[in-house]
């Protein structure tokens, strides 16, 4: 009984409003209301189904990123290491083999990008910041030198059934909300369950005393950079079906951004140690709920960022009045 | 053969400059400094006309604004955070002035200032976010990008057209954007004078040095009194204004502004600052290293442009690049103390010619030592040095900086004469009475009779060639007064401290030299150089030389700094079986050495082989290397002419196991060691009872 | 008698020594326009400056110009900015002290480049404006008429979705980039048409910045709101495999009328078999890059100072639909190598 009194407590309102994650969870069930009441068509099942739809990409790719940031890591990669796997595969496809093969090289470059990530913070002690960047950058360049010419790559001909996995649904639920769904249930097992997830924790909330444990750092980082290069390349070929083509052109925009927004937004703190799928959820779903609603407003799409931005600093303003940072304990390098 | 080929090699090639170099403040600046130079040689050998007027000035106005921007971000690095915004508020800083100028036909001057005015608000929204309600420095920049470039997203479509309408109608604007002063760039002018500026406020003026401890230690800083609210939220603020003045060029230069200008502008920006060697923990950087890694970044890029690579080719090395940098900035930060360390050390070829004994052999053991009188047992620590004044009174000093007077003639009352500071050594009276003293780690410093301390000097000519910064004293040992004044005094070596005396040792190089300071002048000039830790010194009674201790040498020099033989310098004693310390004149014309310690054969093997003496130094931790032999050391009287009269040894070691020091004073030899806590007296058969050094030195002159 | 059979000889002699002589001369003539021109052409420098490689547009382009430019002796570069306007006017400014004689120009809006052109023509540098235009004119412009497309695109909606001939009067229109010559040109041809059928309805408009993923998730939405749209029209086909795809997913490629515009590569036009786009309208790449290079011909061997004389070739538009999606209307970067 003790358990669940306690679990109870957490969601009570006085409760919620302490965190980060509270304050969230109460602004969109408060944007939820609203645009149920004001915009007529927003509660319909159809577009509740889109909304998540137009997220849920954002929200896989931010399932990666979370395990890395609760890991005090980092990867600003992930659209690189995304675009360039999936767009190599297609052109694989193309030029004659076989639909499976181009796939897995595909995913084994993905698993070799995240990798050499790996190797460069585990070994070369470089701040993830700055090792995902330059990854970016070279992996990127890499790609559209060596790869492929055109940024452009259509799914290829003859593998309708790719481009009908993304855009079919399950019982009336788009796949790509499946498959959202399934990844999040199984990191949320590998998180919660395993001891590769507590660990995880133990290296983001204090990476010193995690090492003198006997955890294995190394690897454990250069596993996080893998698990977050491949989950992006799957989130690539989702997003590719759904769109029947991958556009490599993904890297320049702001979408690392955005993925960035949705991880800090559900209440995962860039400084490591916490934070559930859940969180992502959250935020995923928050940020699905203001776009949602605004594009229903034919609110313009830069107006659209403008308001973002504006409620996620509200957000972010709100936790550190609720939650300051401690000065004594706050290290140095916490950027 | 061996050993002649080693002398050799080693006397041709030393090793002791990576290690000096290593250790110079400035490396961390040098490596991209040294990265630079390759880029732009191979920037010039690879495009043609690097060198022309049209491209460097093209080059030096995006310098101009680029610059600008990397020292905005340094700044804000160095205070411990980091700024994304940078893209976005150029962006919209570009907007303001462009309507400003365009649209709006404002005047020059009021268009820079709306243009510093959105730069100013863009930062203060920052700096107060971050600076006041301590938000996360990352996250918070992240987001005032989204919002900074959604408003230029709101903003730019509904003006663009009206911006391009219309060109402004100034000679200013125009002068701003495309003129020259006596060739180069008005932009890269104003960037230069604003760089100047900020490189003196940033490492020079009280308003840097609070931003570098806020960024390096931040709870220290707020311990200490700084305001490390405003000086963050300032940071921001000076980032913003420096945006804004970049994106004041950039508008005069293009005049006009795209969908995406900005955008990845922070990214570069970063790349740069940080290929320029500043790091991003905080509190380390400067001015030099923006400009450095801006212009390191600016060149590559836009080589890559001219080389007609395809522009995939460019973020590919672009990355390569950036990699290499953090890599080697991430293990030469780690790392560099521990090569310093290792590198730094390096011994050189000694030898020394074996003991022939003499027939009687004057060094026999004895035991004239053993029971002395006891001065001040357990109250100094440290006694190198000891000296009468005429009446008589002890003084020494010890290693708490003080200098003791033990009151004649029981010296038992005792009172600390003076409060010096570092490790009184060598010690020595002036006509006036005043007490000369080299301290260790300070320099030359004067006590009146009174108590009064005065500052000899603490400095000296620095040699063109050396790449240590000679002009400061390490460690003066020994001193001793010219008849017309001036003061000779030895420093043991240039290349290490006190507490490393050891080391220098274990190097056997010549690092140590021979200084005058002429009081009348008031200058100070090195004498002679190269000397193996010279350390006692006395002035010969004719006044026209001086006797000096090499100390790892084990020889006693002879060298004229006056008359007919100016400059010459001999050998006074060679080959002595132990360590000389410090030389003191004695009565009846002779002079008193303490040997500090005594040779092994173990020690003068090892220094024959510097190969060997290296990878020690290298391989196995300090507190294991091989040491001289300081356990046992004894007092030798010699003649004027440098033969051995009679040798004092302490047999069973209790008392003075090794002496730094002797003074001969009225009868009685007193004498210290450098890590005893005791001076020593004893009856001396046969002297002159009423002989004093001061009366040898300065009576009948 | 003997005589004239000598007198005969001779003459047989000459006629066969001349008919031989006339063999011999038969080498033909040199010709002189055919030297100058190829003189002229020599050794001359040619860049080209793209919004970025990479894409179908600036690929073909470039492949055509590189074949004239190894046929006709002369250098041919590529600065690739790589999608940033700084990378371009970068280039631009050091293309500015370098002098080529000749610059293609892709604009990635129509005043980013306006002063560097003028300074590139003052400085004598001849320069070619492609498809995307600069508001500063220059010694040629060679690309398609955006307000031509607008028209056709809006038209064709029009046709299918004025009142009482589709399921509604609603349109939808998906923007690229604000401030380049094919929104802004492309968005008053458009407007011209729409103004004169005042029944259609747009129900949105917004700008994807040329993401293919940005206008699927508009589309998506808009479709959920308005699930009787009859019509979309799509600025750049690029961007527009997006919208298609969420017209498909939404099961609506029956109802709503898609019409967007490209440089017809094959992968558009498989869209078009496909039934992703119902309507295309292709300013066809390799005939833009014949024309091109007709220009780069005519600029580098003319004599006139750069920017004397400016013309303009707007290029013909063909508009494809799974009738006539055929090779010559449909063409590989293969083809043009």
């Amino acid at each position: 009984m003790v358990a669940s009194e306690a679990i109870l407590r957490r969601w009570r309102p006085r409760n919620l409003l302490r965190s980060q994650e509270g304050i969230v969870l109460l602004l969109a069930l408060a944007a939820f209301i609203l645009f149920s009441v004001l915009l007529p068509s927003f509660l319909s099942p159809g577009n509740l189904i889109a909304l998540v739809r137009s997220v849920s990409i954002l929200g896989v790719l931010a399932l990666g990123m979370a395990l890395v940031v609760i890991a005090r890591g980092i990867d600003v990669s992930m659209i690189a290491t995304m675009v360039v796997s999936v767009a190599w595969s297609f052109v694989l496809a193309r030029d004659g083999y076989t639909f499976g093969l181009a796939l897995a090289i595909g995913a084994g470059f993905a698993a070799v990008a995240g990798l050499s990530i790996g190797v460069l913070v585990a070994f070369g002690e470089v701040a993830p910041i700055f090792a995902t960047l330059a990854a970016g950058s070279l992996i990127y360049g890499l790609g559209r030198t060596f790869f492929f010419q055109l940024e452009m790559q259509n799914v290829p001909p003859g593998q309708n059934w790719f481009a009908a996995i993304g855009q079919g649904s399950l019982f009336g639920i788009p796949l790509t909300i499946v498959a959202f769904g399934v990844l999040c249930l199984f990191f949320h097992l590998v998180l919660t369950r395993t001891r590769f997830g507590w660990v995880l924790y133990g290296m983001g909330s204090n990476p010193s005393t995690a090492r003198t444990t006997g955890a294995p750092i190394r690897a454990m980082i250069m596993a996080q950079y893998i698990i977050s290069a491949l989950i992006a390349y799957l989130a690539g070929l989702i997003l590719a079906a759904s769109a029947a083509a991958i556009n490599a052109r993904l890297f320049n925009s702001t979408m690392i951004y955005d993925i960035l927004l949705v991880v800090v937004l559900g209440g995962i703190g860039l400084n490591g140690g916490h934070g559930r799928v859940r969180n992502v959820i959250l935020g995923t779903v928050f940020v699905g709920i203001l776009l949602n609603g605004m594009t229903i407003l034919n609110i313009d799409y830069t107006v659209q960022n403008l308001v973002k931005g504006i409620v996620l600093l509200l957000a972010i303003i709100a936790d550190s009045v609720v939650n300051p940072r401690d000065e004594q304990t706050s290290q140095q390098g916490d950027l | 053969m061996n050993d002649t080929l080693t002398r050799l090699r080693y006397r041709m090639f030393s090793d002791r400059m990576v290690g000096e170099l290593l250790s110079k403040s400035w490396i961390d600046s040098a490596i991209p400094a040294f990265f630079l130079l390759i880029v732009v040689l191979a920037a010039s050998l690879l495009t043609t006309d690097f060198w022309a007027t049209g491209n460097l000035g093209d080059l030096g106005r995006q310098v101009a604004e680029f610059g600008l921007q990397g020292i905005g971000l340094t700044i804000v690095i160095l205070s411990g955070g980091i700024d994304l915004s940078i893209g976005s508020a150029f962006a919209l800083t570009v907007l303001v002035c462009l309507v400003s100028m365009n649209v709006l036909g404002l005047p020059v001057g009021v268009a820079l200032l709306a243009t510093l005015a959105t730069g100013f608000a863009c930062g203060l929204l920052n700096g107060i976010l971050i600076g006041y309600l301590r938000l996360r420095a990352f996250i918070t920049t992240l987001v005032t990008l989204v919002i900074y470039r959604a408003i230029y997203d709101i903003l730019f479509p509904r003006l663009a057209s009206a911006i391009v309408g219309n060109t402004p109608d100034s000679a200013i604007w125009d002068f701003v954007g495309f003129g020259t002063v006596l060739g180069i760039p008005v932009s890269f002018v104003i960037f230069a004078l604003l760089a100047f500026l900020l490189h003196i406020g940033l490492s020079r003026l009280r308003p840097g040095w609070r931003l570098r401890a806020v960024g390096g230690a931040r709870r220290s800083a707020h311990n200490a009194g700084i305001n490390v609210k405003r000086t963050v939220c300032s940071a921001y603020v000076a980032s913003g204004l420096l945006t804004a003045i970049a994106a004041f060029l950039f508008s005069a230069r293009l005049g006009s502004t795209g969908a995406d200008t900005g955008i990845g502008l922070e990214i570069s920006v970063l790349t740069a600052v940080v290929l320029g060697g500043v790091s991003l923990g905080g509190g380390r950087g400067a001015v030099g290293n923006a400009i450095i890694g801006a212009v390191l970044v600016l060149i590559l890029t836009n080589s890559l442009i001219r080389l007609a690579l395809p522009g995939s080719v460019n973020q590919l090395l672009l990355g390569v690049v950036l990699i290499l940098a953090v890599l080697f900035d991430a293990k030469w930060v780690k790392n560099r103390g521990k090569i310093l360390n290792k590198l730094y050390v390096s011994p050189a070829y000694l030898s020394l010619a074996p003991r022939r004994e003499a027939n009687p052999d004057p060094y026999v053991l004895n035991d004239r030592l053993g029971a002395t009188e006891l001065i001040g047992l357990g109250e100094v620590e440290g006694p190198e040095d000891v000296i009468l004044d005429e009446d008589d009174n002890l003084y020494t000093g010890t290693r708490h900086g003080t200098i003791e007077r033990f009151w004649a003639p029981d010296y038992v009352r005792r009172e600390t004469f003076a409060a010096v500071g570092g490790h009184p050594l060598g010690l020595n009276f002036d006509r006036d009475g005043n007490l000369l003293t080299c301290v260790g780690g300070m320099g030359v410093y004067k006590v009146a009779p009174d108590g009064t301390v005065a500052k000899v000097t603490d400095e000296t000519n620095r040699s063109l060639l050396s790449i240590i910064d000679d002009s400061r004293l390490r460690l003066p040992d020994d001193l001793d007064v010219a008849p017309d004044g001036r003061i000779f005094f030895s420093e043991a070596t240039i290349r290490y401290d006190m507490s490393e005396w050891a080391t220098d040792a274990l190097e056997g190089r010549g690092n140590g030299r021979l200084i005058c300071h002429d009081p009348r002048s008031g200058t100070t000039r090195t004498v002679l150089r190269g000397l193996i830790f010279p350390n006692g010194i006395t002035v010969c009674r004719d006044g026209q030389s001086l006797l000096f201790a090499e100390t790892w040498a084990c020889r006693i020099n002879r060298y004229w700094f006056d008359g007919p033989k100016k400059g010459h310098r001999e050998i006074f004693m060679d080959n002595l079986p132990g360590y000389p310390d410090n030389i003191n004149r004695g009565s009846d014309g002779t002079f008193w050495v303490a040997l500090l310690g005594m040779r092994t054969k173990t020690f003068d093997l090892a220094m024959r082989k510097p190969g060997f003496r290296r990878r020690m130094a290298r391989q196995i931790a300090s507190d294991e290397w091989l040491f001289p032999n300081i356990n046992r050391g004894c007092v030798v009287h010699v003649s004027a002419e440098g033969a051995v009269l009679e040798v004092f040894w302490d047999r069973g070691g209790a008392n003075h196991p090794s002496i730094t020091s002797t003074c001969e004073h009225k009868g009685y030899l007193y004498m210290g060691g450098v890590s005893n806590n005791r001076v020593g007296r004893v009856k001396l058969e046969g002297a002159d009872p009423t002989w004093t050094a001061r009366s040898d030195y300065w009576e009948g002159r | 008698m003997r005589q004239m059979i000598r007198r005969w000889a001779v003459a047989a002699a000459l006629v066969l020594a001349s008919a031989t002589a006339v063999q011999a001369d038969n080498q033909g003539l040199e010709n002189p326009r055919s030297t100058d021109f190829h003189e002229s052409l020599k050794g001359k420098k040619v860049v080209f400056v793209p919004l970025s490689m990479g894409f179908d547009l600036t690929e073909g382009w470039a492949a055509v110009m590189r074949q004239q430019a190894k046929r006709l002796d002369y250098s041919f570069e590529i600065r690739d900015p790589a999608w940033s306007t700084d990378a371009g006017t970068r280039a631009l400014s050091q293309l500015i002290t370098e002098k080529p004689d000749l610059i293609v120009l892709h604009n990635p809006d129509i005043q980013s480049y306006a002063r560097l052109i003028k300074q590139a023509q003052s400085a004598g540098i001849k320069i070619v404006q492609i498809n995307l235009e600069s508001n500063s004119t220059s010694d040629s412009y060679v690309g398609a008429d955006w307000t031509e497309i607008g028209e056709q695109a809006a038209q064709a909606v029009v046709d299918k979705c004025d009142t009482g001939k589709g399921v509604s009067t609603k349109i939808a229109i998906d923007t690229g980039v604000p401030t380049a010559a094919s929104d802004v040109f492309q968005l008053n041809g458009i407007y011209r048409v729409l103004k004169q059928h005042p029944a259609i309805q747009v129900v949105s408009q917004q700008s994807t910045e040329y993401n293919a993923e940005k206008a699927r998730a508009i589309m998506d939405t808009v479709l959920q709101q308005h699930p009787d749209l009859c019509g979309a029209i799509g600025i750049w086909d690029n961007q527009d495999t997006g919208t298609a795809s969420a017209i498909q997913q939404a099961g609506k490629s029956n109802q709503v009328f898609l019409v967007t515009s490209g440089g017809g590569n094959k992968v558009g036009c498989e869209n078009v078999d496909k039934g992703l786009f119902n309507l295309y309208i292709s300013y066809n790449v390799p005939l833009q890059g014949e024309i091109l290079n007709e220009e780069i011909a005519r600029l580098l061997q003319s004599k006139s100072a750069a920017g004397e004389v400016k013309t303009m070739y707007f290029t013909p538009l063909t508009q494809i639909t799974k009738a006539n999606s055929n090779p010559r209307n449909c063409w590989t970067l293969d083809d043009l190598k």
